[in-house]
């Protein structure tokens, strides 16, 4: 590997540098994402925040004993007309009898988007997005109720550009519009 | 400026009580230290005594794991080392997988080596942007994160998230090759290879940088093993090892590629080595796309728990779900030890089962904190500007050594 | 002396000490030059630099809500410092490199308060003041870093004024003048001075980018190894100053650039006295080509890592002061063969 190491002379190499350097100022090669302007749209598989299908749900807690950082908590509830649940009586930690069962609440103070709970779950009943840019101002936002962590998320910057992320040979990544 | 010439042999056990050396305490917030605090004593201009002081950033990763079921220390692992998360993650699964005794098969072994080399080259470009700054050129800083960018989105297009992927689980990976892939991979190491040219050009081989790293930071053959620093590290050193090479995990075995060593040990072969490396791993990539075989990403153990809902989504998406067994999972009792070759080095894993749903016993080395030593045995002697050289040529990581 | 004259006489001299040279010539040139440098550097990593504020026009009023900023933080004086020389130091230093662009003039009929044939000596002379301060800054500040951060200025300082005073002297032999603008008649009636004595401007050059810090001298303000060299402790205002004095005295060597090696307002050789062809069309030309020079120096910052400092003073006392003296060489030479 002595090749490798074998240093320039300097005066080839200030040139070299300087060449180098100028050659980027004079022809710009952008990789930059202009992001509140521009947002991505990411590929279906990615991993952003999740929501829970009410109905598909069987209230079985595996999600709640895989998530790594316990950021999940089951909830009692009900279930009630059309499949769809709702609040159990205030007060009540056990929940039986055949109308009772659980459901999962996510804090997303805690969640790490491992996206282990989403691949335990043995009928498949998370709702994944690709909504990844979330902000939250308050502490009880992050801890949303159950009616709360249904609604899918919202994705800010609803008026910017979408575009996704394309290998390129000349400037590694290029963004273009989305399809 | 003191005349004295120093021996840096004398100075290994230098008395610095009681004589009048200027003490810096560089770190722990300052833009050159890092998570961490260097202690120097110097003598003018001249480094006489290097102290790092670590553990600002211990995170407790075997105490916490230790109270775990088992699948949740991955993502804990990966935390701790963040510019090397798929070689974490990949350690601990190579050992609970002895524990448990199941093999993957040989398409999942590809998708590890894979992930694997695509995450050595965003490491080493982290490390090298990080020797930029120190130096002081930002050009190189921005251009390697920037080139971190196509390779950390290979990664999310196959993981589904960009640096934490918690891709590898026991018995195989979780996701197979998406459609496209290939291509867009192909892309972005052509890029990739252009791209090394201009960095020989403003960085390697600028006149500067070959003024203030060559010769500086030297370690001996000698020295290197006796102080048992590891990865690229010791390679620059001339030793040959590598653990791909010698104990091979994944699909290492079945790869053909060269472990780049040099000869001096200084700052700049140092630099050199990490770039030959990236070139030896883009070679993996392509060979890897390759040859990779076709059939299962997921160990028939598991396989076979599979409900029909996530056997269905495994045909349909290439996605393996977890079964409950990922949750109740209780390795035979035993002792179990793996070595992953990351980008910074070797991480050594021992786990201890006692046949419980915690690990009984999780306690893992990792590479920079086995690269510990460069501070205290290679700055000395040398002047304080050299400190940083030292520093981001070894690409000493704090968090990951302080794990 | 009428009233008029005198008045009108007033005024322009409100207009040299507010206008040109003055402070608002000094903040526009500052803040043009530090987003014509982050902008460059940002064009070749391969990203945007400044841009959200005032986006229209690429961010270029980043650096005055930076000011703005700085002189709205909280001045904060650690307790054992030299409160005196700690308050002063960065204002003298900036007042200096300021007060030097009173004797450097940009047209024909240009000078500020007297006409004098000795505009290069003052220039220099107070150009060579500041970085006394900056050492003084460093003393003060009671920080282990800013007395390094002082004591390696000090030592650049010393192995990197001789050159630079060489490669004047060997301007000033082959012009036989003291006054910068004999320097450009002579010029302009023969050849720009770069043609002249290429090596008298090469040593220039490598001074400049030494004594304004730019890279790859950048050694006083190293941030891995110094935090912030010798402004560790400033904060607010005081800090702004402190970044802003390597700018003007990077605006007072490439005007001295370009007066003494670029032929100052050639091709304009019209001599008439009159506001318009006497003092603004040769004024921008100059500072034109003083931006250009700006240009290229702060280029560097996007190429170069940063020299260590015995490299630099070693490099100073051989490679640059042997090619001052020879330039002083040529210049005789030059002189005996060509006159």
């Amino acid at each position: 590997m002595s090749e490798v190491r074998k240093p320039r002379d300097p005066l080839t190499g200030h040139v070299k540098a300087l060449a180098k350097g100028f050659k980027y100022l004079v022809e710009p090669n952008r990789m930059t994402l202009d992001y509140p302007a521009e947002t991505m749209k990411l590929p279906p598989n990615y991993r952003g925040f999740f929501t829970v299908d009410d109905k598909k749900c069987i209230g079985c807690s595996m999600c709640e004993m895989v998530c790594p950082p316990e950021a999940i908590t089951m909830v009692p509830r009900i279930i009630g007309e059309g499949g769809k649940t709702i609040p159990a009586p205030e007060g009540e930690k056990e929940v039986k009898g055949p109308k009772r069962t659980k459901r999962p609440v996510v804090n997303w103070g805690k969640c790490i988007f491992c996206y282990f709970c989403v691949d335990v779950c043995p009928v498949d009943a998370f709702i994944p997005t690709q909504v990844h840019d979330l902000a939250f101002e308050k502490d009880s936002e992050y801890r949303p109720s159950y009616e709360d962590y249904l609604k899918p998320p919202e994705e800010p910057y609803k008026n910017s550009k979408k575009v996704i992320s394309k290998a390129d040979l000349k400037r590694g990544v290029s963004y273009e519009p989305a399809p | 400026m003191s005349e004295k010439v120093y021996n840096i042999d004398d100075l290994q056990n230098i008395n610095v009580e009681g004589e009048k050396y200027i003490i810096l305490q560089i770190g722990p917030s300052h833009p050159g230290s890092g998570h961490m605090r260097l202690k120097v004593w110097l003598d003018g201009d001249i480094i006489v005594k290097v102290d790092p002081d670590i553990g600002f950033v211990h995170r407790t990763s075997e105490w916490l794991s230790e109270r775990r079921e088992w699948i949740k220390a991955v993502p804990i692992v990966e935390r701790i080392m963040l510019p090397d998360t798929v070689h974490a993650n990949l350690a601990y699964v190579l050992t609970v997988e002895k524990l448990l005794g199941i093999e993957p098969p040989p398409r999942a072994q590809y998708l590890r080596s894979l992930v694997a080399e695509i995450n050595r080259i965003t490491s080493h470009l982290y490390g090298i942007g990080i020797f930029g700054i120190f130096l002081g050129s930002s050009t190189v800083y921005m251009w390697a994160f920037g080139d971190r960018e196509p390779f950390i989105d290979l990664m999310e297009m196959l993981t589904g998230a960009r640096i934490t992927t918690s891709y590898i689980i026991p018995g195989g990976v979780r996701w197979d090759l998406p459609n496209g892939f290939k291509e867009r991979a192909e892309t972005v190491l052509q890029y990739m290879e252009r791209r090394l040219k201009d960095y020989e050009d403003i960085w390697v081989k600028n006149p500067v940088v070959q003024a203030r790293t060559i010769n500086v930071g030297t370690l001996k053959k000698e020295d290197a093993i006796r102080l048992g620093v590891v990865g690229p590290n010791l390679r620059a050193s001339g030793v040959y090892y590598d653990t791909r090479k010698h104990h091979p995990y994944a699909a290492y075995s079945n790869l053909d590629f060269e472990v780049p060593t040099m000869k001096n040990g200084d700052s700049y072969d140092r630099l050199l080595i990490r770039v030959e490396e990236i070139k030896q791993s883009i070679k993996l990539i392509r060979q890897i796309l390759k040859d990779i075989p076709e059939g299962k990403i997921i160990a028939d153990q598991i396989y076979n728990q599979l409900n029909p809902v996530m056997k269905k989504n495994y045909e349909e998406k290439k996605r393996v779900m977890f079964p409950a067994f990922m949750i109740h999972m209780r390795p035979p009792a035993g002792e179990a030890s793996a070595k992953v070759e990351a980008g910074r080095g070797e991480i050594f894993f021992y786990i201890k089962s006692t046949g419980d749903k915690y690990p009984y016993r999780f306690r893992w080395v990792t590479p920079s904190f086995r690269n510990l030593p460069y501070f205290t045995h290679v700055t000395v002697g040398h002047r304080l500007a050299d400190l940083p050289t030292i520093y981001g040529s070894i690409d000493y990581f704090p968090p990951e050594a302080d794990r | 002396m009428g009233i008029i004259p005198l008045i009108l006489w007033l005024i322009q001299d409100l207009l040299y000490i507010i206008i040109f040279p003055g402070l608002v010539t000094i903040l526009v040139v500052v803040v043009i030059i530090i987003w014509l440098e982050r902008k460059i550097a940002a064009k070749v990593q391969m990203r945007f630099g400044p841009l959200w504020v005032s986006k229209k026009i690429g961010g270029a009023l980043q650096s005055l809500a930076d000011l703005l900023r700085y002189s709205f933080q909280e001045v904060i004086i650690p307790e054992k410092t030299d409160k005196w020389a700690f308050i002063l130091a960065p204002g003298l230093m900036f007042a200096f490199a300021t007060i030097a662009l009173i004797f450097i003039p940009v047209g024909p009929y240009y000078s500020v308060l007297f006409p004098s044939y000795y505009t290069i000596l003052f220039s220099l002379a107070l150009i060579i003041i500041t970085p006394i301060f900056a050492i003084t800054v460093g003393w003060a500040s009671d920080n282990k870093f800013s007395f390094i951060g002082a004591l390696r200025e000090g030592f650049l300082l010393i192995s990197y004024e001789i050159p630079f005073l060489l490669s004047v002297v060997s301007m000033v032999i082959i012009f036989h003048t003291y006054d910068y603008i004999n320097a450009v008649q002579n010029q302009l009636s023969f050849l720009p001075g770069i043609i002249l004595n290429p090596l008298a401007a090469l040593t220039m050059l490598i001074v400049m980018i030494r004594t304004t810090g730019r890279f790859p001298f950048d050694i006083t303000e190293a941030d891995s190894e110094l935090v912030m060299g010798l402004f560790t402790e400033y904060s607010a205002l005081f800090f702004g100053v402190g970044m802003a004095t390597p700018y003007v005295e990077l605006y007072n060597f490439s005007l001295i650039f370009s007066l003494l090696f670029l032929g100052g307002w050639w091709p304009f050789t019209l001599n008439v006295m009159n506001p318009v062809y006497g003092l603004i069309l040769p004024g921008i030309i100059v500072v034109v080509k003083a931006f250009i020079v700006m240009a290229v120096l702060v280029f560097l910052r996007a190429v170069y890592p940063r020299y260590r400092l015995d490299q630099a003073v070693r490099s100073g006392w051989s490679y640059v002061l042997l090619l001052s003296i020879l330039s002083v060489i040529l210049s005789v030479v030059e002189v005996m063969f060509l006159r």
